[in-house]
């Protein structure tokens, strides 16, 4: 059963993106990526141009990073990162550019790439899975084992967020020029195009998009209801398909391949455009601002940067801050902590809920009831408790995809995720 | 001017549901308020105070172990309450107010507390404090009274009048509770309001208290169409602890297993000896073994129903 959370969209979901690409100082992290660190090929003090190289894909899973703006590498050092605490950071400092803002000419159509040529466009230009994980988009688009299905995912579940949904407002006819460049390299028999119901307008326009191409377009349009974790790959691939990818699978063992429509945007550009991944939109909200807002900012914009221009405002001092979704997104430390290529949202929260003392477990079955992997949560709670680690692999902890809906539900308050993640620490 | 901040940082998720364990605690008490009031009406105010007198002494209890064991205050959690209301429920309602109390400490300390406390019992606490005063009194718990009596006058329960003579209680005072038993058990429609309260608010899963009914019920048709005199299969829906059972105790979720299979298992296993009891055993009544027996196979039910995770094909 999956879970039917308080949902927090408005009114983001309504709210035009709107640009913030000046920041002065950009902290890019090594690491916004699944896989190795990429590997800085700038020095200190060098000038870099906009989109030029600045850290090279350093492996088979890695991906590249480029410099969003006109600047100075001013440090590489170690900074705050939302996830891993400090790692090492290329800080720019942004120089005068007299060129004006906006894409570069476009480059030659579709149908004059071949796709070694696709793949190495999208490499180059560090694209990583937007949704969350980042998985660098082109190993997971040169699948090794034939694809029958591509699913585009327009899901976006977690409470909060709206930059999925407003990229596919305002930008669908980008997405469309991804997935087909995405269809090309990995001819899929079909295309799902996902969506949440409660993203109305993006619907309304993916369907007159869909009627109004009277190509025989192979993607079809799945509306789906608003559940959480359902934007999850295991979770959609199944909601869609019916097909289960176990923890040991990846989903092209079983002929899919899921996309977030914000990658399939960064196709397109890199593809038509030669537009490194440098930017994004951004969900910034919660109650501690003034208003919510949608962004499009460049990927190292910190947060301290974006209040002291007052791009964002606090209404009053946020108690929390969170990069992500509040289901699976990570708090932060401070306000210097920079976008990465991942963050779909930063929210602001104000009023925390009530830190409620964990009592003890009564085994009323909630958690086991409602986690997406058929586990038993509660299990591993005790076993972390016991300190019994050795027991955790045979209740399968590593499948767990940490999306928290155990410790959502738990009536007696335990962090059930927090034990789960110290018992995958230990048994490492 | 960036402001100081002052941060919280937490582990993932950062939201909550309005769930408590007190909140459904809260609710089992809800769904007992009519079966409890049914008590009152039918035994006037010995039952009142039998409940009191098994309220306050779960909360006595509690509390003094929670000071014994250096723990957290647990009463307002209301397991213990729960409790005290459940023994009560259980009882005939004439038997001494000792052996009330003497049930109840012994529900909470050895039921509850010798386990480990709430959630790591193994047994339900309120029926191990039953089983406790059948072996230990029991005489004090084969006298039953007639409802609407002031004095003592006994009357044997729509289970014993069947089983030893052979002899049906109508199904409508079955329904209402007009007969004697146990405190809380008489009237059906009060148990099954209560038990569809609990239900509703998903403060008691569906799944044990239907496969329990949908198994009884199977077994019961087959014995009523074998031989009649056994009673038709209302008849055992209706009579004795059973709605009682299925809806507060069968529930339970500290002794009942944690998977959906396991829960289906336990109700459907519940529901068989129930009637294995009732037809072979020399008891009138099987409610409370079945439920402690069945809580006894907890482990093995929930080691052998472990849900595959997620896509994979085999257990290990």
């Amino acid at each position: 059963m999956m879970l039917k959370a308080a949902e927090y969209k408005d009114p983001q979901h309504n709210l035009k993106t709107e640009k913030f690409l000046s920041a002065e100082k950009l902290y890019l992290p090594l690491s916004q990526h699944t896989g190795k660190p990429s590997k800085v090929c700038v020095q200190e003090n060098q000038i870099v141009q906009k989109n030029q190289i600045i850290a090279e894909s350093n492996g088979f899973i890695s991906a590249s990073l480029h410099a969003p703006i006109k600047a100075k590498v001013s440090k590489i050092k170690k900074h705050f990162h939302p996830k891993f605490g400090k790692t090492k950071t290329i800080v720019l400092s942004a120089q005068p550019e007299h060129k004006p803002d906006g894409h570069p000419n476009q480059t030659a159509g579709l149908d004059q790439f071949r796709k070694d040529q696709l793949l190495t466009a999208i490499a180059k230009a560090g694209i990583v899975g937007m949704g969350g994980a980042g998985f660098p988009a082109q190993v997971k688009l040169n699948p090794p084992k034939g694809i029958d299905t591509l699913i585009i995912n327009g899901c976006e579940c977690e409470p909060y967020l709206a930059s999925d949904c407003r990229l596919m407002i305002e930008n669908l006819k980008g997405i469309f020029k991804g997935i087909e460049i995405i269809s090309k390299l990995v001819a899929p028999e079909k295309i799902i195009f996902a969506v949440e119901e409660n993203k109305k307008e993006a619907i309304k326009k993916i369907n007159f998009f869909l009627h109004r191409k009277k190509n025989n377009s192979k993607i079809e349009l799945r509306v789906l209801k608003s559940r959480y974790p359902q934007g999850g790959e295991k979770q959609l691939i199944y909601s869609l398909t019916k097909r289960k990818i176990s923890g040991k699978m990846l989903p092209f063992d079983l002929g899919c391949i899921v996309n977030n429509v914000a990658t399939c945007f960064a196709v397109y550009e890199a593809v038509y455009f030669n537009q490194p991944l440098t930017r994004r939109i951004v969900t910034f909200c919660g109650d501690a601002l003034v208003e919510p807002k949608n962004l499009w900012v460049n990927i190292g914009t910190t947060l301290a940067e974006l209040i002291e221009k007052e791009i964002i405002k606090f209404k009053k001092n946020p108690k929390k801050i969170i990069f992500g979704g509040p289901m699976m997104g990570d708090a932060v430390t401070n306000l210097a902590n920079p976008i990465l290529k991942t963050t779909s949202g930063v929210l602001f929260l104000e009023k925390l809920p009530k830190k409620e003392e964990e009592s003890a477990c009564i085994r009323c079955g909630r958690c086991v009831n409602y986690c997406p992997i058929n586990l038993i949560p509660l299990e591993y709670a005790k076993m972390v408790k016991k300190e019994k680690y050795q027991e955790l692999k045979d209740y399968y902890i590593k499948d767990c995809i940490e999306c928290g809906c155990c410790s959502y539900v738990c009536p007696a308050q335990i962090p059930i995720l927090d034990y789960i993640k110290l018992g995958k620490e230990k048994i490492k | 001017m960036t402001p100081q901040l002052k941060l919280t940082v937490s582990g993932s998720p950062h939201l909550k549901d309005k769930a408590k364990t007190s909140y459904i605690m809260r609710d089992v008490i809800i769904g007992l308020l009519p079966a409890v009031g049914a008590a009152i009406y039918f035994f006037g105010i010995l039952a009142a105070i039998l409940i009191l007198n098994c309220v306050v002494t779960a909360l006595l209890t509690e509390w003094i172990i929670n000071r014994i064991r250096k723990q957290k205050n647990t009463i307002y959690d209301f397991s213990a309450a729960v409790t005290g209301i459940l023994v009560a429920l259980i009882l005939p309602p004439s038997i001494a107010w000792y052996g009330a109390t003497i049930g109840v400490v012994f529900a909470i300390l050895v039921g509850k507390h010798l386990f480990g406390g709430l959630g790591s019992n193994i047994f339900n606490p309120a029926l191990l404090g039953r089983a406790f005063l059948a072996a230990a009194y029991p005489r004090m718990l084969t006298t039953y009274t007639k409802p609407g009596q002031f004095d003592t006058i006994t009357e044997a329960t729509p289970l014993m009048l069947q089983k030893f003579s052979h002899k049906l209680t109508s199904l409508d005072k079955l329904f209402l509770g007009n007969v004697s038993g146990s405190l809380g058990e008489t009237s059906a429609i009060c148990l099954l309001v209560g038990g569809l309260y609990l239900l509703l608010r998903k403060s008691a899963g569906w799944r044990i208290p239907v496969s329990l009914l949908i198994s009884l019920t199977l077994v019961a048709t087959a014995g009523y169409l074998i031989n009649p005199i056994l009673g038709t299969p209302v008849f055992h829906l209706l009579a004795g602890g059973l709605l009682l059972g299925t809806f507060f105790m069968a529930t339970d979720p500290a002794t009942t297993p944690v998977t959906a299979k396991g829960r289906f298992i336990f109700g459907a296993t519940c529901g068989i000896l129930i009637m294995v009891i009732r037809y072979f055993s020399n008891l009138p009544e099987g409610v409370m073994y079945s439920i402690l027996f069945c809580n006894a196979l907890v482990p093995l039910i929930n080691r052998y129903t472990k849900p595959k995770a997620f896509g994979r094909k085999e257990r290990e």
